[in-house]
């Protein structure tokens, strides 16, 4: 089944979801999603389409500053707590995995502000986030990734003296022969693509909104 | 009065009430949100300055109230430590309304400071933590900073290379080893400039390089004051708490910063300003701080000078100075997002150092750019200068002339704040052998008091 060959009452449904997750409607965004279940839609398409949508609707509203960072978390419960409803109809080998991400700043450095909204937005995107806060060693970094089965690792750092660390996860990659099992993407105030680049990673973003569009070039 | 015990409030930090961190992020949302309403709270970006301190005192009452409803968050234990409001009370009471800060004829008092009091602002300049390419350089630029005849204390920064090779690396050995270097070369160079006694700050990425610091011949003295940080938004760390229990220890005045984010957790600029002053208490009370960096970022833009910054921080500090006999620091103009050797740089640097002072603060946090990144020498002793000049000629101005200021300069600048000027190093804007700064951005600075003085700020000189 495809979005274009439902019908516009079916449609309307899926719409009506993207409303309430966009609204950050729990009630409404559950209500919605046994009714998609009722009416026999595939719920894949929900969580393609409604989720999608919703997500970039969110995305964009705190962009311009129209919601803030907990609506970006309550975006990100919901979703998962929709999500369970739609995926109880959807076999367990056809449910599309969602793509993880460790995220951290590194060793040394104590700033969580930034890492936290691009934390939280990555969340409420879609993606499994497991974020291991502030200080954390390379190495620990790595051993989560590999626990996880994450797809990337986001490594923020804040001050010239811990960029270095950015640099030791990829070297470590490298070292351990995991390099190619795991996408790197850096930032930070300090951070320049040009420095991404001169270290192997594979992405970079200056803010949260070019983190976000880096994350999904790179993953989806 | 007495203060409550720092291992009283240790002992609170495994016994509060457990939480996830998720959950006590959500309920300051939504207490932040609930307050707001209910004291009325309204930003209205037509009036970036609260004149007449309405806001300031609902401001003030909502933070002290989630203070003691919500208390801070310790991320290590995962537990809230919470206060009385009689504790609070007896903590504002009995912290210190003056300190002395410096040494011999630079020793100066820093003091609590009405809204457009007309009480000593003390300035601590210098190009805060910033990366300096080699000794010599960093000395001369430290030196000319000292040199300021308005400024009464500097920061110092790091070198980015041991032995110009090798690199300096937060947690190694080399950040111990590189910032009790470093910071001879700051104590050396405030010598040179006459002021052996002059207050000089530094803070490293982690506690053992900052601790390494103080030596009293050769360091940080106790005379100096050493930095706690609050964690954003409402939280601390054992991490941070080491630094207070050394300090304690150590015997040298405790300065506290925090900073509630705008499009944060405190989400509104209205839940910013309550979460400036709830923080401020937790620097007090938890951190045991006797001064405190009240204020604000914004969680997308990189200035501290923004419409919304401005009065977010400024309205938070008037609500403590008004209320209370704290020492507040605000240093509202210390991170501007345009470089050194721009208008742009002084325009925003001036609309937060006059609103501070005005306000009711100090501003002891220095000069930089908001991001500097890895370039060595980003800043002059010329940003010192202004920030100095620019406190020191606010002393006594009212808030009516300050706000016609600040929309003033608001008006300059605000376009092009998310694509400021980049600005220059020390060496494109300063003469290498005199050491004074070249012909144009001598002029430009001079052009642009001149300018600021017609608009009414009463610069000494």
């Amino acid at each position: 089944m495809e979005y274009t060959s439902l019908t516009d009452k079916e449609k309307a449904l899926l719409d009506s979801l993207k409303d309430a997750i966009a609204a950050i409607d729990t009630e409404i965004a559950k209500v919605v999603a046994h009714k998609i279940l009722d009416a026999k839609i595939d719920p894949r398409i929900a969580l393609k389409y409604s989720f999608a949508e919703a997500a970039e609707i969110v995305g964009a509203k705190f962009d311009c500053g129209e919601l803030f960072l907990p609506h970006l978390v309550m975006a990100g419960d919901l979703m998962e707590e929709v999500g369970t409803i739609l995926e109880k109809d959807i076999p367990p080998n056809e449910i599309q995995k969602k793509k993880t991400i460790v995220i951290a700043t590194v060793q040394g450095d104590m700033h969580s502000v930034g890492k936290n909204i691009v934390s939280t937005m990555l969340r409420s995107s879609g993606f499994i986030i497991h974020d291991m806060g502030v200080d954390v060693p390379s190495s620990a970094i790595i051993q989560k990734a590999k626990e996880v089965k994450a797809e990337m690792i986001a490594l923020s750092s804040l001050l010239t003296t811990t960029m270095h660390y950015q640099k030791e996860v990829i070297d470590d990659l490298v070292s351990m022969k995991l390099r190619d099992q795991f996408k790197v993407m850096i930032g930070g105030g300090p951070v320049t693509r040009q420095y991404a680049e001169s270290i192997g990673a594979d992405g970079y973003g200056k803010d949260v909104i070019e983190a976000l569009e880096e994350a999904k070039r790179l993953l989806l | 009065m007495t203060r409550l015990s720092f291992w009283e409030i240790l002992k609170r930090s495994k016994m509060g009430p457990m939480l996830e961190e998720k959950d006590f992020d959500l309920l300051m949302f939504k207490k932040t949100q609930d307050l707001q309403k209910e004291y009325g709270i309204k930003y209205d970006p037509e009036k970036p300055v609260d004149i007449d301190g309405v806001q300031a005192d609902r401001i003030y009452q909502a933070g002290v109230e989630l203070f003691l409803d919500l208390g801070t968050y310790c991320t290590t234990t995962k537990r809230i430590i919470q206060v009385s409001a009689e504790e609070l009370k007896s903590e504002i009471e009995a912290c210190p309304a003056e300190i002395n800060l410096g040494q011999g004829s630079d020793r100066v008092k820093m003091s609590h400071r009405d809204v457009e009091g007309n009480q000593d602002v003390i300035v601590i300049a210098g190009i805060q933590t910033a990366p300096f390419s080699d000794g010599e350089m960093m000395f001369k630029i430290y030196k000319g900073c000292a040199m300021g005849r308005s400024v009464d204390g500097i920061w110092g920064g790091i070198l980015l290379k041991i032995e110009g090779q090798h690199d300096v690396i937060a947690g190694a050995p080399s950040e111990i080893y590189q910032y009790k270097k470093t910071v001879e070369i700051l104590r050396r160079a405030v010598a040179a400039a006459g002021r052996p006694g002059m207050i000089t700050i530094n803070n490293a990425p982690t506690n053992p390089a900052t601790i390494a610091m103080f030596d009293e011949n050769l360091g940080l003295r106790r005379s100096d004051y050493m930095e706690v940080t609050g964690m954003s938004e409402m939280k601390v760390a054992y991490d941070d708490l080491n630094r207070t229990a050394f300090a304690l220890a150590h015997g040298v005045t405790i300065h506290g910063t925090h900073s509630s984010v705008i499009g944060g957790f405190s989400a509104t600029p209205e839940g910013a300003a309550i979460v400036s002053v709830a923080g401020s208490l937790q620097l007090i009370v938890v951190q045991k701080a006797e001064t405190f960096r009240c204020g604000a970022v914004e969680s997308r833009i990189k200035s501290r000078a923004t419409r919304r910054n401005l009065w977010v921080a400024s309205t938070a500090i008037q609500g403590i100075s008004r209320n209370t006999r704290l020492i507040v620091d605000g240093s509202m103009g210390d991170h501007p997002g345009a470089g050194p050797g721009t208008k742009q740089y002084l325009y925003e640097s001036a609309a937060g150092h006059v609103l501070s002072t005005v306000m009711g603060a100090h501003s002891t946090e220095g000069t930089r750019k908001f991001v500097v990144g890895n370039v060595c020498n980003f800043g002059t002793p010329l940003e010192s200068d202004w920030m100095g000049e620019v406190c020191k000629g606010a002393v006594g101005m009212d808030r009516e002339a300050a706000s016609y200021l600040v929309k003033y300069l608001l008006a300059k600048y605000e376009a092009h704040l998310m694509n400021p000027p980049e600005g220059e190093t020390f060496e494109k804007l300063f003469d290498q052998e005199t050491l004074k700064p070249l012909p144009y951005y001598q002029n430009l600075y001079g052009e642009v008091k001149e300018e600021l003085r017609s608009q009414g700020l009463n610069f000494i000189r």
